[in-house]
């Protein structure tokens, strides 16, 4: 049987020693026969008070010089005695990888495993601790079953601010406080993820046979759900990669500094610059996105950024000749479009001169600019050699891949489900209304669908009989833009005040350009 | 678990499993045709690509499946694994019905029994030797020409004056046709569809023989196809597959305030046709 070892981990001063006094020399546990191992000696020391633990420290020294040795000593000690337990405080600038690698030594390996891995954070510190001390503590935080949070006299608001961070290194961690009762947490079993994965995939297979005829005898088209479902998707991904590789790309490949000296510094020819790089980019919308976030995240001015993010849906030639054939080779419309696309996307951009966003727009926070928030500790400046960078890009593309992939299934899931549902409330509503009325119609109806920009038109030729060209404009010009997919996919990088600033600046500028031409015009 | 089983990892396998089984269902979806039930034939590259992609992502990862990692994730799977799933599951391509149930174009359809056929059947039959509307083989002679040269459009005799619309060809006529409309004024035209009635845009005496067209996605997937002026047009049975033949003629439609032309047909001839598979796709 495998002695259980449970990890303490945290930066240097995070309390890692006093939690471990506090809880090991509990009067209930005095029976428990405990080793404890120590990687790092801070300002407090162990001390065992009722004389159940046994503990060895070793020096950072050791560790990085004679692993062997360590290893033998700990196979020795667990060999020596009985014992219950093993707890380990590990060193807050190792990354905690490297002390599984220890465990897994032939000889330790059968003799012990990791039950609980928890870490430790001082709410004052951990701010400026994180993106500043190198890899070891994002990965450790990573990799922490639970997180204990030191909040000596912090205000609730830092408190919250701190859960978030973590959250955002290890998402849906559980975070305590110090005092909080632990017991629980430490002997519960440990959770089987992929386990708990095929599980899941079983029930829905279950659900799917069992409610699908259900459903299909109260009138509701789940076929026609799931293949609209189906077709967005396998029209998105391909899309979607081609946006990670690209973003990944750039976010590795090409240093910050050579995106700050080379980018345009005047802003007219900034936006030149976003508009021609949204017209030279023929993708559709889901690529868009997450190119977006790593040219932000590069530093080039965010007008900029998002006139590019606007435009290059809207305008790029695939677009443009779909647009085309949708409207029978009106030319009208597709100069129209595309018109009217710039003009919105390039006013869209100077709302964001004109009223800069206060704060960080990227919702990692300082963080997220040093390294990705996606499990790749490395920054990308400090690997040098192009096999290293070139394994970083792969993993990068894959965690972007899953996080933006993420919010493009809930999206589609939502749009299909307005798709085939929903509709015919906007037309219904549609009758009788005024231009304005319909430009709104179409362009919240632009929204919920969640089209492809390279397809849309044709989606928009077919309500061409029952709206005016102004709104079917509005539906051309807005829906690449900003629509439930896009904004969900937006939500994996930016904070929410920038988000829901630029979804309803788009709408505005969108609305008032498509109004402006139409309505002024008189029909 | 993790430690015991070798430093065996979980995750980066479950990983590797959503990416292979994602890569060969897009393999599979290609090599067998099903793909076009979703998308449009211009996504095959794009698709292949993908496989490719996950393919590469499959024999980087399995450098890292045995490396130890404590903390498992799995959620992140879902991401493909729901569309693998889907795909898996049983569900069946959208159909005609599907389509006009869910735009209540249905409600129109007349009465059942329609059986113009025999009445008109005599008169023309034997008259065109290569006009066997319906059977695809026209298409597959002219199939090998570039359908974008005029001159090579299959189906077209200029000397006649007749456009026989084999079914693979339906999309490249519909928008040959649109863009020169003057040209084939008065032309007979010869093309099977399924019987269109939107009683919001349509008269009595119209129909449109359509064919499900898709531009980019399923989602997007509309009927399509030319008006046709037809005075028993009423007794026509919704979704059932007529097959055509009229003159080509210049209409009007009405939109936002001005007057657009478009082609149409004055029938002349119709016959029940054999259904179609498959939809349409333009350009």
């Amino acid at each position: 049987m495998a002695l259980p070892v449970y990890v303490v981990t945290g930066f240097l001063d995070a309390g890692k020693t006093t939690f471990l006094n506090k809880l090991l020399n509990r009067r209930d546990w005095r029976e428990t026969r405990i080793i404890v191992v120590q990687f790092e000696t801070g300002e407090e020391e162990f001390h065992s008070r009722y004389d159940n633990c046994e503990h060895i420290a070793f020096p950072k020294k050791i560790l990085e010089q004679q692993s062997q040795q360590i290893v033998e000593q700990i196979r020795d000690r667990i060999l020596s005695g009985e014992f219950d337990e093993i707890w380990i405080e590990w060193n807050g600038v190792v990354p905690f990888s490297q002390l599984q690698a220890l465990l897994l030594h032939p000889p330790l390996r059968s003799l012990c495993q990791i039950q609980k891995v928890m870490h430790i954070a001082d709410a004052m510190n951990i701010e400026n601790l994180l993106g500043r001390t190198g890899n070891a503590l994002p990965e450790q935080i990573a990799s922490s079953d639970f997180a204990v949070v030191r909040n000596d006299g912090y205000s609730a608001k830092a408190y919250s601010r701190v859960r978030r961070l973590l959250r955002g290194i290890n998402p849906g961690v559980k975070i305590y406080q110090v005092n909080s009762d632990l017991y629980k947490q430490l002997f519960e079993k440990k959770e089987r993820p992929v386990k708990n994965f095929f599980r899941i995939i079983v029930l829905l297979i279950i659900l799917y046979l069992m409610v699908k005829p259900v459903l299909e005898m109260l009138q509701i088209p789940v076929n026609t759900i799931v293949n609209v479902f189906l077709g967005i998707i396998l029209q998105a991904f391909p899309f979607l990669l081609i946006g990670v590789l690209l973003s990944s790309a750039i976010q590795i490949f090409i240093p910050q500094s050579a995106v700050e000296r080379r980018f345009p510094k005047t802003m007219g020819l900034g936006m030149l610059v976003a508009i021609i790089g949204g017209f030279c980019f023929p993708v559709c919308d889901c690529a868009s996105i997450p190119v977006f976030r790593s040219l932000v995240r590069k530093g080039i001015p965010l007008a900029a950024a998002v006139t590019f993010m606007a435009a290059a849906p809207v305008i790029n030639p695939v677009v443009i000749l779909s647009t085309y054939y949708a409207f029978g080779g009106n030319w009208a419309i597709v100069a129209g479009r595309v018109v009217f696309g710039i003009i919105a996307a390039v006013i869209i951009g100077l709302t964001f001169v004109v009223w800069a966003p206060r704060g960080n727009v990227l919702s990692g926070g300082v963080l997220d600019r040093l390294m990705c928030s996606c499990g790749c500790y490395q920054d990308a400046e400090s690997i040098t050699t192009f096999r290293e960078k070139a394994d970083l890009f792969m993993r990068h593309s894959q965690a972007e891949f899953f996080s933006v992939g993420k919010y493009l299934v809930i999206g589609t899931f939502i749009a299909s489900l307005f798709q085939v549902l929903g509709t015919g409330i906007f037309t219904a509503a549609q009758s009788g209304a005024q231009l304005a009325v319909s430009i709104l119609i179409m362009m919240a109806m632009a929204f919920s669908l969640s089209l492809c920009s390279s397809s849309d038109a044709a989606v928009a030729r077919s309500f061409a009989s029952q709206f005016p060209l102004g709104a079917i404009m509005g539906f051309m010009i807005f829906g690449p833009m900003m629509d439930i997919k896009n904004v969900m996919m937006l939500s994996a990088g930016f904070s929410r005040p920038f988000i829901v600033r630029l979804l309803f600046t788009a709408f505005i500028v969108c609305f008032a350009v498509v109004f402006i031409v139409f309505g002024g015009g008189g029909t | 678990m993790q430690a015991k089983a070798k430093a065996f990892n979980p995750q980066i396998f479950l990983e590797l499993l959503c990416y292979s089984v994602f890569a060969g269902l897009m393999l599979y979806l290609l090599d067998s045709g099903k793909y076009l039930s979703y998308v449009t034939p211009r996504m095959e590259p794009y698709l292949y690509f993908t496989a490719i992609v996950m393919g590469i992502w499959v024999f980087i990862g399995l450098g890292r499946l045995f490396q130890p990692q404590h903390k498992m994730r799995s959620a992140h799977c879902y991401v493909l694994a729901i569309p693998i799933l889907l795909l898996l599951l049983p569900h069946s391509p959208l159909s005609t019905s599907d389509f006009s149930a869910s735009n209540g174009g249905s409600a129109l359809s007349g009465p059942n029994s329609y059986s113009p056929a025999p009445k008109q059947a005599p008169s023309a039959d034997s008259g065109s030797d290569d006009s066997a509307p319906g059977s695809t083989d026209p298409a597959e002679d002219f199939s090998s020409a570039a359908p974008e040269y005029t001159a090579d459009l299959p189906g077209l005799d200029v000397k006649n004056q007749k456009i026989t619309v084999a079914n693979d060809d339906f999309s490249i006529w519909l928008s040959e046709i649109y863009m020169n409309m003057e040209k084939y004024k008065g032309y007979t035209v010869v093309m099977t569809g399924f019987v269109f009635k939107d009683h919001e845009m349509i008269e009595q005496d119209e129909f449109v023989p359509a064919r499900l067209m898709m531009s980019c996605c399923v989602a997007d997937l509309a009927p399509a196809g030319l008006l046709c002026k037809y005075d028993k047009a009423s007794e026509l049975k919704a979704e059932s597959w007529v097959t055509v033949e009229g003159t080509l003629s210049i209409g009007q439609y009405e939109y936002d305030g001005v007057q657009y032309d478009e082609p149409q047909i004055n029938v002349r001839k119709i016959m029940p046709a054999e259904a179609v598979e498959g939809y349409v796709y333009p350009y």
